[in-house]
C-alpha cells in the first residue's frame, strides 16, 4: 500500500522523552495507520542541521509532513486522542461510541 | 577550576569606556530593556565588531525577527551581515515564529534548540552568541519550569564551551521588574539595562545602565545611547583619564594679545568657551583661531550656525584672510548649517566622521547657543558632553562661543552648564562709558595654567581683526554693567576710592 502519511519524529538521544515519544507513536501508528505510514526518527544530537532546517527548537517533535497541512507536535505523545487531532485525524467511530 | 574573570571589548563605541573594558568573558549577560531601547541593536552590534574588530565569529539565535528581516535592518547601519554569513564568520540560528500550528501534548525538553546553538558554534567556530530574546522561550511554550531548566543547561553548556554570551530579555516598564518572567535569576551575574523614557518635553531618550557584573568593575550611572546611521553609540561621562596625555603644550589663539593674556595661548587638547552679547567679536576671534592653525596647516573644523559660507569668506577677506582658499585646499573644513536641519545625534555623527577622517585638530563651535535654542537641556547637555569627550579623546583643541543675551550689564555663563565643561573662558563684554562704547575682554578661567586677570579693552580693526590695546584701567565696576569712571585721572584706585567716600560723606553725591 502507499504511504499516505510522511511523519518525522525529532528526538535528543536516549533521554526518557524520547523514548516514551517513540513507543508511544508507534502504537497510535501501528492501530490508526498500519500500513499506510513512513516515519523518519531523527536524533538532533546527530543531525542538528535537519533540526535547523524545520526549525526545531523542543524535542521529542513529531511533525507530520504528508499530507498537507503541515502539523507540529510537541511532547512525549502520551495522549492518544490529542495525537490523532493534532494529525487531523479524526478518531475512529467505533472509539467514539466506546467512549460514549 | 575557576577561570579568571576578564572581558571582551564589545567594539561598540563608549561602551568598552563605561563598562571598563567590555562585557564579562566567557559568560552570560542578560541585556534587558523595554520594547524600542535598543537590545537587537545592540547585541547585534556585539556580534558585528567582534567579527569586523577582534575577528571573533558570532552566532544570532533570533526569536523574534527573521534573519532576513536583521541583515534588511541593519543595511542602514552601512553592515553587509549577509557578506559575513557567505564568509563563515555569521551564523544564524532562525528560532523565529513560523505559522504552522504545534500543539503539545505530554512532556518535553528544548533538546533541539541546544543542539543546534552548539551546532551553529562548532560551524563558525564562534567566540559570540546572541540569544534576543529569550523572554519569547517563554511565550512560546507553556511548561515555564521546562523553559527555565532547560536556560541553566543553556547557560553552563556556553560557559564550557567559552564563549561570551548576550541573551536579550524584554522588560515590560521602565523602573519595573529587571525582566518579564524573572529571566535575571538564570544570568544574573551581569545585567545591562537598556532604557528608553519619553522625556518631558515629549522625546523619547535612549540610556544605557551596568546594574551589575559580578566580580568586575564598571561605571555605575546611566550614559547616553544613540543610534546613528553607523549603529549604536554610546556617551560616556567625561573623565579625566579620557584627556590621554593631559595638557602640556599650549597652542595659539590667533589673538598675539590673548595669547599673552594666557601666557602663552591655549592648553592643546583643552576646551576654550568664548562668551558675548551678540555682536562683541566672537566670530571674528574664532576666525584668528582657524586662521593661525591654518597658515600652519592645522586641520580645522568650523561649524558655523550663523552665517553662511559667502558670509563668512566676505567676513573673513575684510580682515585680508583667505578662508576660502584653505576650504578649498581642504585645510579647513565649513560646516554650515541652521541648528534646525539635522537631529543632535547625527550632528555628533557628522562631527566625529570628519575629526577622525580628516585628523582635525582644531575645532570651532560657534555657536553652541544656536544648539541650545532647539534641545531640550538634557538633550543639550548630552551632545555638548558627548562632544567634548570625543574631541579630548581625538586630541582636538576646541573653541566653543556662547552668545549671552543681553548686551551690556551681567553675564550669566553658568546658565548654559557650559562653565564647568570648559577649560578656559574667556570673555567679551561691551561696556559703555563717557558716551562711547568700549570692547573688553578677559580670561575667567584657565584650567591648568596662570592667567592675567586684568580686564583689557581691545578693537576690531581691518588691519588686525581682535587687537588688544592694553589693560582698561579708567573705570571700575565693569562686570557688574554698571561701569563708573574712576574720577581723577592720574590717581590711583585707591585714592579715588578715598575721594569718593569723602564726597559721599560730604553730602557732594
Amino acid at each position: 500500500m502507499a504511504t499516505k502519511f510522511l511523519l518525522k519524529l525529532y528526538v535528543t538521544g536516549q533521554t526518557a522523552n524520547s523514548r516514551r515519544a517513540i513507543e508511544n507513536l508507534k502504537s497510535v501508528l501501528e492501530t490508526e495507520l498500519k500500513g499506510i505510514y513512513t516515519l523518519k526518527i531523527i536524533d538532533v544530537l546527530k543531525y542538528p542541521n535537519l533540526a535547523e532546517e524545520d526549525k526545531i527548537l523542543a524535542t521529542p517533535t513529531l511533525t507530520k509532513v504528508l499530507p498537507p497541512p503541515v502539523r507540529k507536535i510537541i511532547g512525549d505523545l502520551s495522549d492518544k486522542k490529542k495525537v490523532l487531532l493534532g494529525l487531523d485525524l479524526t478518531v475512529k467511530k467505533k472509539q467514539f461510541v466506546d467512549a460514549v | 577550576m575557576a577561570k579568571k574573570l576578564s572581558k571582551v571589548a564589545s567594539g561598540i563605541p563608549g561602551f568598552d569606556d563605561i563598562s571598563h573594558g567590555g562585557i564579562p568573558k566567557g559568560r552570560t549577560t542578560l541585556v534587558s530593556g523595554t520594547t524600542g531601547s535598543g537590545k537587537t541593536a545592540f547585541s547585534a552590534q556585539f556580534l558585528y565588531e567582534g567579527i569586523v574588530n577582534f575577528g571573533e565569529n558570532g552566532v544570532f539565535v533570533t526569536f523574534e525577527e527573521t534573519p532576513q528581516d536583521i541583515i534588511r535592518n541593519t543595511k542602514g547601519f552601512g553592515w553587509n551581515i549577509d557578506k559575513l554569513v557567505k564568509e563563515n564568520k555569521w551564523a544564524f540560528m532562525d528560532a523565529s515564529p513560523d505559522y504552522s500550528s504545534s500543539v503539545e501534548v505530554g512532556q518535553y525538553d528544548l533538546g533541539a534548540f541546544l543542539a543546534r546553538i552548539a551546532y551553529a558554534i562548532k560551524k563558525v567556530k564562534a567566540k559570540r552568541v546572541v540569544i534576543d530574546s529569550v523572554s519569547a522561550l517563554f511565550t512560546h511554550y507553556h511548561y515555564y519550569r521546562v523553559v527555565r531548566q532547560e536556560l541553566h543547561k543553556l547557560v553552563a553548556n556556553l560557559k564550557e564551551s567559552n564563549v561570551t554570551c548576550i541573551m536579550t530579555a524584554e522588560r515590560l516598564l521602565e523602573d519595573g521588574q529587571i525582566s518579564r518572567y524573572g529571566v535575571e535569576e538564570f544570568v544574573s551575574d551581569n545585567v545591562i539595562l537598556l532604557h528608553n523614557r519619553l522625556n518631558l518635553h515629549g522625546e523619547r531618550e535612549r540610556t544605557i545602565e551596568i546594574l551589575k557584573f559580578r566580580g568586575l568593575s564598571h561605571d555605575s550611572e546611566e550614559a547616553p545611547l544613540l543610534v546613528s546611521v553607523r549603529g549604536i553609540n554610546i556617551y560616556p561621562r567625561p573623565k579625566p583619564k579620557l584627556r590621554g596625555k593631559g595638557f602640556s603644550q599650549k597652542t595659539s589663539t590667533g589673538i598675539k594679545g590673548l595669547d599673552d593674556m594666557l601666557y602663552g595661548g591655549i592648553y592643546k587638547n583643552s576646551t576654550t568657551l568664548i562668551t558675548g552679547a551678540s555682536g562683541s567679536g566672537k566670530t571674528v576671534a574664532t576666525l584668528h583661531f582657524i586662521m593661525e592653525g591654518a597658515k600652519r596647516s592645522v586641520k580645522s573644523l568650523l561649524i558655523e550656525f550663523e552665517e553662511s559660507p559667502d558670509q563668512l569668506y566676505r567676513n573673513a577677506a575684510s580682515f585680508g584672510w583667505d578662508l576660502k582658499k584653505y576650504v578649498d585646499n581642504g585645510i579647513v573644513e565649513l560646516l554650515c548649517h541652521y541648528p534646525e536641519d539635522l537631529r543632535a545625534e547625527q550632528y555628533l555623527q557628522m562631527i566625529q566622521d570628519l575629526v577622525i577622517a580628516k585628523k582635525v585638530k582644531r575645532v570651532v563651535f560657534d555657536s553652541i547657543s544656536d544648539i541650545q535654542r532647539i534641545y531640550n537641556e538634557r538633550k543639550f547637555r548630552t551632545f555638548v558632553i558627548g562632544l567634548n569627550a570625543f574631541l579630548k579623546m581625538h586630541d582636538v583643541t576646541s573653541v566653543f562661543t556662547n552668545t549671552t543675551s543681553q548686551i551690556l550689564g551681567v553675564t550669566e555663563i553658568t546658565e548654559t552648564n557650559l562653565s564647568t565643561l570648559s577649560d578656559n573662558i574667556i570673555i567679551l563684554k561691551y561696556v559703555e562709558l563717557g558716551g562711547r562704547m568700549h570692547r573688553l575682554i578677559s580670561a575667567l578661567k584657565e584650567r591648568g595654567s596662570m592667567h592675567k586677570r586684568d580686564l583689557m579693552e581691545f578693537e576690531i580693526t581691518e588691519e588686525s581683526g581682535v587687537d588688544i590695546i592694553g589693560p582698561f584701567k579708567d573705570a571700575e565696576n565693569l562686570m557688574s554693567g554698571f561701569a563708573r569712571r574712576i574720577r581723577q585721572m592720574g590717581l590711583n584706585k585707591e585714592e579715588a576710592e578715598r575721594d569718593f567716600i569723602a564726597e559721599v560723606a560730604a553730602g557732594k553725591i
